[in-house]
């Protein structure tokens, strides 16, 4: 028993080395790690901090990077009560029908309508862009080796590139983005570039941090739905364990 | 060959509270495991969005005329009907041939039971779903060519033949138990409903109604 | 003298069902007094995981079929429907996602043990050879099933593993075609993909039915790889198995709890939430870790048909294990020379993994040939040499003797 425990502990840490090593080595600069509330076991969404970061895409993100897999009623979820929502969806226009003349035509979006996004399709996007294609958002903190680490670390990467390096034209120096030559012009520019309604000092790191917290929620809107019931599941698989342990025991102590 | 070695059964108390615990641990698991691949068959998030309430205008339809909305994927009758028609509606001649004129029976919402099982007497909104087995009755004004001379005008269910007057009651002696039911529905404005919402004041479910 | 059980065939209705079909007889017979070896170790736990697995994998996959769209267009949309809006869909997907994983690690183990114990031995060649089948029919499962997300790593996996087939010479252009159904993996391709993902796993039922027919045929092996002799070296499987496997499925269960709940993207590739692009290769592409070592032996030949053959000659060495060992002992408890080399290729097939992880540069290359070129050596040298060579340590005179005390050689260890 307790030589396969050791053998089972040391084949996972084996396991997990690596994967960390094929991780680590891919990413020269692996981004830094913050600290976000939705870590850890009990770690959950900080709501305020959901709200901030959707007030940056809403304000910031949004004019070239759609969130296509989100719906307006989504948006419940982190404390937008209906009405809010209603008015958020209003904002935009999507298009529908045909109607009777056989016309389609353009209404205003309804919370269960999806997230409308910048453009309307990839190509228009490239031709806006410069060629470029902003990525959808949505998925974003899980299609990043570093998750939300790497969105903050992107946002806040835009320094003034060492001396030497060539930068190609129509590219900015990204500390993070790998290669350090990103499309993406500065996104956040200034402190207070966003209004925050709950009155939050909107400095750079703030923002950015805002938006990595917003779009982890995108990525992975049933955190912690998983997180409490996984915390329940667990309790009672180690009583199971403890419980059939001490069953074996007394089962097999019949033979000796 | 295989059973000499139970000798232990005989020193170990035939109700061992470890296996019980053990077994109805097992049985705890299982059951709480069933529950999410159960309720992974309930609508999902974005199937209950799409049954949002929707928005019709009533101006464009004419007295005497039906129209066709769909809400929740079901087809809603809404039929404007004449001032002879509501009279009609009221006489004997009409109601004795029905099996629940009063609309005793929950099929709609508080404020739509009465003789026009509406709002607002003129416009009739209903689910267009026989409540036989689920076919979709089909308008026939009076003086139809497919009904007979005696026909005062409603539904008729081309399936089993289930009859409903223009308040989508229905009439005794055909297979159809129930009148049409009656989504929950507000005036918004004089011309303009809301289907799907109640009116302010009122909290009707409407999945409480006795048959769809 | 079998104890009237709750599973005899003593109630009236059981009597009237087992004259015509005996079910209750030969479930009582196979899974209640079925003799067991008495001294199986821990080990011997991962066929039932394994077992289980197989369960949840065909469970969870039933209902994820209920909302996935095998559609290029459609496919990785309502993965992330399933994932947002199916009530506990994203709980059913990451069971099923990390499952493969789970399910690997248990079958790879449940191997390893076969090989330590010579589990393939005489009399159970076939138990072996219906087994690597099953590993086989588990691969190409796995592999069709990533494909279904529709990722960026779905559709490059799809692409590099359809194309090993082009390396078989003349036909190698057409089979490929065959496979793909167009002329490139495209909505053809994830078509079919659907359709053998869904049909295989009871293909692998059935096998798993044959493979537990051979082994109830002749009994499990055990850690001192002897022949049990008398009804002293066995028990019932019921309850000692029972619950011993049922503390091994709980102790398993909470480990792979703690990855679906609380890393269930730690196995996973960050590239796969990207929608397929069929215009842009990622940066590195990797298989899923339990491909790794065979993706490693693949890259480790400069030539495209030779890499292709070792890779599927890997598997095929596995099938020929029975004829390949000469030693007359089946434990490597009582090899001594066999156990060293046993976890050589433990290693050796942890470096191929590592390999296979890693881009082929440098340092990379040189430890993939020479693990690729062990692991070979490892099967088809060193083992039937060493079963010649070797000489193995006394045996115990019986499963019985050796537990209980009183044997020709005192076991120090019970496994």
């Amino acid at each position: 028993m307790a030589r396969l425990l050791i053998a089972a502990v040391a084949a996972s840490a084996l396991a997990c080395a690596a994967v960390g090593l094929a991780r680590a080595e891919d990413g020269a600069s692996a981004p830094a790690h913050q600290e976000w509330s939705f870590q850890g076991v009990f770690g959950t969404y900080d709501e305020a901090a959901l709200q901030r970061g959707f007030q940056v895409y809403h304000d910031v993100c949004s004019a070239c990077h759609p969130l296509k897999h989100l719906a307006y009623r989504d948006l419940e979820a982190i404390g937008y009560t209906p009405a809010q929502v209603k008015g958020i969806a209003a904002q935009y226009q999507v298009t529908a029908g045909p109607n009777d003349q056989g016309q389609m035509f353009q209404r205003p979006a309804q919370p269960s309508d999806m997230f409308v996004g910048p453009f309307p399709n990839d190509e228009a996007a490239r031709a806006a862009e410069n060629g470029a294609l902003p990525p959808d958002l949505s998925m974003v903190v899980k299609a990043r080796e570093g998750g939300p680490d790497y969105v903050y670390g992107i946002l806040t990467g835009f320094v003034k590139a060492p001396a030497g390096f060539k930068e190609t034209p129509g590219t900015y120096y990204n500390a993070t983005f790998p290669g350090h030559q990103i499309k993406m012009p500065p996104p956040l520019t200034a402190d207070g570039q966003v209004k925050y309604t709950d009155g939050t000092k909107a400095t750079i790191p703030q923002m950015a941090h805002d938006v990595a917290t917003f779009l982890s929620w995108a990525s992975e809107p049933n955190l912690d739905e998983r997180h409490r019931i996984g915390f329940r599941v667990i309790l009672f698989l180690v009583v199971a364990v403890g419980v059939l342990y001490a069953a074996k025991r007394r089962v097999w102590s019949r033979l000796h | 060959m295989a059973n000499e070695i139970t000798h232990g059964d005989a020193g170990v108390p035939r109700r061992d509270f470890l296996l019980l615990a053990a077994g109805a641990l097992g049985a705890v698991g299982v059951v709480s495991t069933i529950w999410p691949f159960i309720d992974s068959l309930e609508p999902a998030a974005d199937t209950i969005a799409a049954g949002a309430p929707i928005d019709v205008d009533l101006a464009p339809v004419k007295p005497g005329q039906q129209i066709t909305v769909v809400w929740r994927g079901r087809p809603i009758f809404i039929l404007r009907r004449t001032p002879d028609e509501l009279k009609e509606l009221q006489s004997p001649s009409d109601t004795t041939l029905l099996r629940d004129p009063n609309s005793e029976v929950d099929q709609q919402p508080e404020y739509a039971q009465n003789w026009h099982r509406s709002i607002n007497p003129e416009f009739l909104v209903v689910v267009g779903i026989c409540t036989h087995l689920g076919c979709i009755p089909m308008f026939e004004p009076r003086g139809s060519a497919l009904m007979d001379a005696s026909w005062p005008g409603g539904y008729f269910c081309p399936c089993h033949g289930s009859k409903y007057d223009l308040s989508a009651r229905v009439f005794a002696g055909v297979p159809a138990p129930y009148n049409l039911p009656v989504p929950p529905y507000n005036f918004t404005a004089k011309d303009r409903i809301t289907i799907g919402e109640n009116p302010k004041g009122s909290d009707w479910d409407f999945s409480s109604v006795e048959q769809i | 003298m079998a104890p009237p059980g709750p599973g005899a065939a003593n109630g009236r209705i059981t009597r009237w069902i087992d004259y015509r079909l005996p079910f209750v007889k030969v479930m009582h017979h196979e899974l209640y007094e079925y003799p067991t070896p008495r001294n199986l170790s821990y080990w011997w736990n991962f066929g039932s995981l394994a077992g289980a697995m197989l369960v949840i994998m065909i469970v969870t996959g039933i209902f994820l079929a209920m909302y996935y769209t095998p559609n290029a267009d459609l496919a990785f949309d309502s993965v992330e429907r399933i994932m947002r809006d199916v009530n506990y869909g994203w709980l059913l997907r990451y069971i099923h996602m990390n499952g493969a994983s789970m399910f690997f690690i248990v079958v790879y183990i449940h191997i390893f043990r076969g090989l330590y114990y010579g589990s393939y031995k005489y009399p159970r060649e076939l138990l072996w050879m219906l087994g690597v089948v099953i590993l086989l029919l588990m691969m190409a499962t796995a592999f069709m099933g990533y494909v279904l997300p529709w990722g960026q790593m779905s559709y490059w996996g799809a692409t590099v593993i359809t194309n090993l087939f082009s390396a078989i010479p003349g036909v190698g252009h057409d089979i490929v075609t065959l496979l793909w159904g167009g002329y490139v993996v495209g909505n053809p391709t994830l078509n079919r993909f659907f359709s053998l993902h869904y049909l295989l796993p009871f293909v692998i039922v059935a096998v798993v039915g044959l493979h537990l027919i051979a082994l109830h045929t002749h009994g499990s092996n055990n850690p001192l790889g002897i022949d049990h002799k008398g009804p002293g070296d066995t028990i019932p499987f019921h309850p000692y198995y029972t619950v011993k496997d049922s503390f091994g499925l709980a102790v398993f269960l909470l480990i792979y709890a703690v990855i679906v709940f609380y890393a269930p993207n730690f196995l996973g590739d960050p590239q796969n939430y990207i929608p397929a692009n069929p215009l842009q290769t990622p940066p590195d592409i990797v298989p899923e870790w339990y491909f790794l070592p065979f993706y490693a032996i693949l890259r480790s030949v400069p030539n495209k048909l030779f890499g292709v053959i070792l890779l599927f000659s890997a598997i095929g060495v596995l099938f020929i294990l029975p004829w390949l060992d000469t030693s007359p002992v089946r434990s490597a408890k009582f090899r001594p020379v066999y156990k060293k080399i046993f976890w050589l290729l433990v290693i050796d097939v942890l470096a191929l993994g590592w390999v296979g992880a890693h881009p082929p540069e440098g340092i990379v290359v040189t430890v993939g040939r020479i693990a690729t070129f062990y692991y070979f050596l490892h099967f088809l040298v060193l083992f039937p040499l060493i079963g010649k060579l070797e000489r193995p340590r006394p045996l115990p005179l019986s499963i019985g003797a050796a537990v209980l005390g009183g044997g020709s050689v005192p076991v120090a260890e019970r496994g």
